[in-house]
């Protein structure tokens, strides 16, 4: 490649990425040359700033139609752009959390280290979700991949987050050589690794053996990726892992990583899956094999919620309901209706919100003790009442009671199970059976804020640093607003993206 | 009309307010709430009255858009809904004056009003709701406002457990109600109920597909309004304060299960099973709640059997296509019941103690509350003049009517037993000597007796807008203009009312004969001796067989009953989470920190998932 075609290239489409680029260089050289007594939070400060940077740049890139540069391994359409705003949200409000986070066990030396790995990871995330090719899907994937695991183990004096980081790395290789496999299955079939020309090669295929090749590649893709979403049968990491990160790592996990997740499996299952052909002729893979996915979105979400239970640890217990939320969101995905994009959006931005907002008021709540049990909630609605309506509102949410962006959320992908034809009641009902099991652990958690004195019987005020707050503010805020107005985000959907019609484009 | 939805925004607006001021206003607070409620009240009743001579008006906007799927809000007034704000908004408005004597003292009291306020904006909003989406919503929220009014005193072991089973077991319910609303949607591709109502009666959904949703919203309604199997929430609900229990356990929340099925009567209509089903478990309800009734000795528990009872009554009027008998008696029942709640509120208040075994002499002590206690207790006996007579008996002409013979004779022994129950509560509160020993017993203030001197009134005459005597008013209007419900009034023979006078008169003759005059039937009890004068002497000869005979088997029966309900209902519940909680500690176990457990659970997974896709798509 010359530099002329190089410099034909349209570089302001990657404009975000290069913000978050450049700002993570300036970060790691910052954190090199400052002297040790510089307060690292400035650089969590100039990482924040850059991810708002990156969303006004986004913004800016909305009305832009369709583009690809690099011969299509990077593409901007609408999947892309929405994809992305949601991680960049996510992302700045994780930075905000962890730059009031303040351990124990004392994060001063590697605070700065945590900015700059988290803004690869971020990086890595935003790849996922504009590549057009395997290879650069797998680049993101791997970026990301690698700054979590360092992330899971932050904490290097503490013991549990060493070992979480540990299992992170080898469950990590282990998800990252199963889709390997997959896609080299798909390399070896179509000789490509483009998603355009793999989906046009794929059309016309006909030969049984390639076929079952295929479906085997279909089952491997997806189990290496379900550990991003820490769905079943790759779930099992998730509770420990975010139970020994630090708290803003866990958010981060459970937010930033799993949107990412959905991103590249919707990218490639979609592109590739939706084209290949059954032995009928009609039916496109993807749909053929609805039931396996179904079934395990099915075994997700039961799963998810049933262990939940029996959790003490609150990061725990959120470890389990984040993977009853993969569940929910797979619910989606198996139905494949034409709202799948706009209710797997919906649910994520719901999710963005409620969630962080939850880990924010963890956080807060964790952070003096260092004790993470339930217990630590007690009686927080007498020591103060505004962050125990908050946190109301937020389990209120992610339990999906109406009222809530949660509720919406879930009344979509619902309606959208039921849209298609032949539609999945069972799996709709099993949601259903799931969403009120939930409800046993959710309210657990509330009952412990309302109506539980606390143990030691102090009553200090908790104190809420500035980022926190905003944190929770915008949280609470957008939680009820899109659980009263989703219109408006639906509205900001139509407008903006079409409907995603540029996906296969 | 046209501005009717501002009626649900005062409560809310009273919620809100206290909740940021509520500090600051302590117990001024009672005023921001009985104010905004009166605001309420004054303006569902000009919505009444204007619905009385207007036709239906509905308004919405488009709310959500998913695809080309277009949601809305709104609101409607109907006859149903003009009547329903106006009893909610009045019980309401009762409940917070009421509650500023009653709470006065009480440390979060400010919280209370606030709560009080969001549970009244819920069920407001529940009854202006033109669609089945927005009802659930309402719904839900309902359930919030209860459970946290249930749950208030929590520093009671027993409030926190009434309350967070108060929500599990209405819960259970709402899964049936959505389940059944989605079903309906997807048939009908609407949740307006007008549209619904349309394409059922167009025959565009088919039988099974009607009987399976109106049972499935049914199940939503059996929750709610505490009906057989899913009722025991409804007596340990009683842990909440008491005026709390005069509003949601007596006129409002429960009345909402009632009033779902009043409100998709013509998609009930449609299903005979559903409606046999309504019909039975209504009856079923009816009586077996009664008869718990019978040997409950908390004058809270008492009450709260008989509202299930009572509420069993309606649902069997719905089901036996009594549409106006069933809202009739959901009407009356309010007022009643609501009197009966703050009576016995009055009476809590006065000697704290909740026991009646504790309680005796206490008429003239309570000049206000004893007769009005009186009131309530002959009302929903059904004794003749008084409302709960008219709408009870409306009820069983109904049952008589649609040819429920054997559920019409159940209603009628239900009657007996309440009339039986509800003086034996009298009697043993207000009469007879005092058994223990009260400390300064004192009637309540005017903020407590006012608002039941109201409801006393309306206990009496509310019955009088419908009776077979001076003209069914009220039945024809509710159903004027929807053929779809019904008649007005059914015929029914006359010796029904006659029956129904005597089956009450004779419960609380027997109630008389036992609680009035025990302490002598107790003496002989005792001195047991077989002479031929304590027999010949011993008028209470009688007493002495009914209680060796008919009481001892009827508390037996009672008990048995409430066996049932401990453990089988309550069992199959606990079972039902004992599974979960099983399961959740397999899921525990297996997650068991080794990583290569992790790796394998996810290789074998894979390994599965590719096996069954080889084998079912023929490739092996």
């Amino acid at each position: 490649m010359d530099l002329e075609t190089l410099l034909s290239f349209d570089w302001g489409l990657m404009a975000p990425e290069f913000i978050i680029l450049i700002a993570t260089v300036i970060l790691t050289l910052l954190d090199l040359f400052l002297p040790k007594k510089v307060d690292r939070k400035l650089l969590g400060w100039l990482g924040f700033a850059s991810v708002l940077l990156a969303i006004a740049a986004l913004t800016g890139l909305l009305d832009n139609p369709l583009g690809s540069i690099l011969h299509d391994t990077f593409r901007l359409d609408a999947f892309a752009k929405a994809f992305k705003l949601l991680l960049l949200v996510g992302s700045a409000l994780v930075l905000l959390l962890a730059i009031d986070y303040e351990s124990k066990e004392g994060l001063t030396e590697y605070r700065g280290e945590f900015y700059y790995l988290f803004l690869t990871g971020l990086l890595g995330a935003m790849i996922m979700s504009s590549s057009g090719d395997l290879i650069t899907l797998f680049v993101g994937l791997e970026t990301l991949s690698i700054s979590s695991y360092i992330l899971a183990g932050l904490r290097k004096k503490n013991l549990k987050s060493n070992e979480s980081a540990m299992k992170y790395v080898i469950n990590g290789s282990i998800s990252t050589a199963i889709t390997l496999f997959g896609m080299s299955y798909l390399y070896g079939i179509t000789g490509s690794t483009n998603l355009k020309e793999m989906s046009d090669m794929l059309m016309s295929i006909s030969d049984s053996q390639h076929i079952y090749l295929l479906g085997l590649a279909f089952f491997m893709v997806f189990v290496g990726l379900s550990f991003k979403l820490a769905s079943v049968p790759f779930h099992m990491w998730a509770p420990d892992v975010y139970e020994g990160a630090a708290t803003p790592v866990t958010a981060f996990l459970s937010v930033v990583s799993k949107i990412a997740g959905f991103v590249i499996l919707i990218r490639v299952m979609v592109s590739i899956f939706a084209s290949v052909p059954m032995e009928d002729g009609t039916t496109p893979m993807l749909f053929a094999l609805q039931d396996f996915i179904g079934f395990l979105a099915a075994v997700t979400m039961i799963l998810g919620n049933v262990v939940a239970l029996r959790q003490r640890n609150i990061k725990r217990m959120f470890a389990y309901s984040s993977i009853a939320h993969a569940g929910y969101l797979l619910v989606a995905f198996t139905a494949m209706s034409y709202v799948m994009f706009d209710s797997i959006w919906f649910y994520m931005l719901a999710y963005v919100f409620m969630n962080l907002g939850a880990f924010a008021i963890i956080q807060l709540v964790t952070m003096k003790t260092g004790s993470e049990d339930i217990s630590e909630f007690a009686g927080l609605y007498r020591r103060s009442p505004i962050l125990a309506v908050t946190m109301g509102v937020f389990i209120l949410s992610l339990a999906g009671i109406p009222g809530t962006a949660g509720f919406i959320g879930k009344l979509n992908i619902f309606l959208g199970a039921l849209m298609v034809n032949p539609s999945h009641y069972v799996l709709a009902s099993i949601m259903i059976g799931a969403t009120v099991i939930s409800y046993f652990y959710y309210f657990g958690i509330l009952s412990q804020v309302f109506f539980r004195p606390t143990a030691t019987g102090e009553e200090t005020k908790v104190k809420v640093p500035v980022g926190t707050t905003v944190v929770i503010i915008l949280c609470a805020a957008a939680t009820i607003l899109f659980g009263v107005m989703p219109q408006l985000a639906f509205d900001f959907l139509q407008t903006n993206f079409e409907q995603f019609i540029d996906f296969m484009g | 009309m046209e501005n009717a939805w501002l009626i649900p925004l005062f409560p809310l607006l009273s919620f809100l307010f206290l909740l940021l001021f509520g500090k600051k206003l302590k117990e001024a607070s009672a005023y921001v709430g009985i104010l905004l409620t009166l605001a309420s009240l004054v303006y569902s009743v000009i919505v009444l009255v204007g619905r009385l001579t207007n036709d239906t008006y509905k308004a919405e906007a488009d709310w959500l858009q998913i695809g080309n799927l277009q949601l809305t809000v709104g609101f409607e007034v109907n006859q149903l809904n003009a009547l329903m704000l106006v009893i909610v908004s009045l019980v309401s408005f009762l409940v917070h004056t009421y509650s500023k004597g009653y709470m006065h003292g009480d440390e979060r009291f400010p919280v209370f009003y606030a709560y009080l306020g969001l549970f009244t904006f819920a069920m407001l909003g529940l009854v202006l709701s033109p669609n089945l989406l927005q009802t659930y919503i309402f719904w839900e929220l309902v359930g919030v406002g209860s459970f946290l009014l249930i749950g208030f005193y929590f520093h009671k072991d027993s409030a926190k457990a009434a309350a967070k089973k108060a929500f599990i077991m209405t819960r259970i319910g709402d899964v049936g109600l959505l389940i059944g609303m989605i079903l309906l949607f997807w048939q009908t591709g609407s949740f307006e109920y007008d549209e619904i109502f349309a394409s059922v009666q167009a025959g565009e959904v088919s039988g099974t597909m009607i009987t399976l949703t109106s049972i499935l919203i049914f199940v939503g309604a059996v929750g709610k309004s505490g009906q057989f199997p899913l009722h025991t929430w409804l007596p340990d609900a009683m842990e909440g304060p008491t005026p709390v229990s005069a509003l949601i356990h007596a006129a409002t929340m429960v009345a909402a299960g009632v009033y779902l099925v009043a409100t998709m009567f013509p998609v009930f209509a449609a299903s005979e099973t559903a409606m046999a089903t309504v019909a039975i478990v209504g009856a079923v309800t009816a009586i077996f709640a009664a008869t718990i009734g019978l040997t409950q000795t908390d004058i809270k528990r008492v009450l709260a059997y008989s509202t299930v009872s009572q509420l069993g009554y309606m649902m069997l009027a719905l089901g036996a296509a009594g549409y106006v008998a069933g809202v009739f008696h959901l009407m009356t029942h309010a007022f009643f019941k609501a009197l009966l709640f703050l009576a016995a509120g009055s009476v809590i208040h006065a000697v704290h103690t909740q026991d009646i075994e504790k309680m005796g002499g206490l008429w003239k002590r309570l000049k206000f509350t004893a007769p009005l206690f009186l009131i309530g207790t002959l009302a929903i006996s059904g004794v003749p003049l008084l409302s709960g007579f008219f709408s009870k008996d409306e009820i069983l002409i109904a049952a008589w009517a649609n040819g429920n013979y054997v559920l019409f004779w159940l209603a009628v022994i239900a009657a007996f037993f309440t009339a039986f129950y509800m003086f034996r509560l009298f009697f043993m509160v207000f009469t007879g000597k005092p058994r223990s020993e009260y400390k300064n017993v004192h009637e309540s203030p005017a903020s407590m007796t006012g608002p039941m001197v109201v409801l006393g009134i309306l206990a009496v005459i509310s019955g009088y807008v419908n009776t077979p005597w001076f003209g069914t008013f009220l039945g024809d209007w509710l159903v004027e203009g929807n053929e779809a419900l019904g008649h007005g009034h059914i015929e029914g023979p006359a010796w029904i009312m006659i029956v129904a006078t005597l089956v009450s008169l004779a419960g609380i003759y027997l109630a008389y004969l036992m609680y009035m005059k025990r302490s002598l039937a107790q003496d002989w009890f005792t001195s047991r001796a077989p002479t031929v004068y304590s027999i010949v002497n011993n008028k209470y000869f009688i007493d002495e067989i009914y209680q060796s005979t008919i009481v001892y088997a009827t508390k037996a029966v009672s008990l048995f009953l409430r066996f049932i309900e401990l453990f089988l209902v309550e069992g199959l519940v606990k079972s039902v989470t004992g599974i979960v909680q099983g399961l959740g500690k397999l899921g525990a176990k297996l997650q068991n920190g080794q990583v290569q457990a992790y790796g394998t659970v996810a290789f074998v997974g894979l390994a599965v998932l590719m096996l069954i896709f080889a084998l079912t798509g023929g490739y092996l």
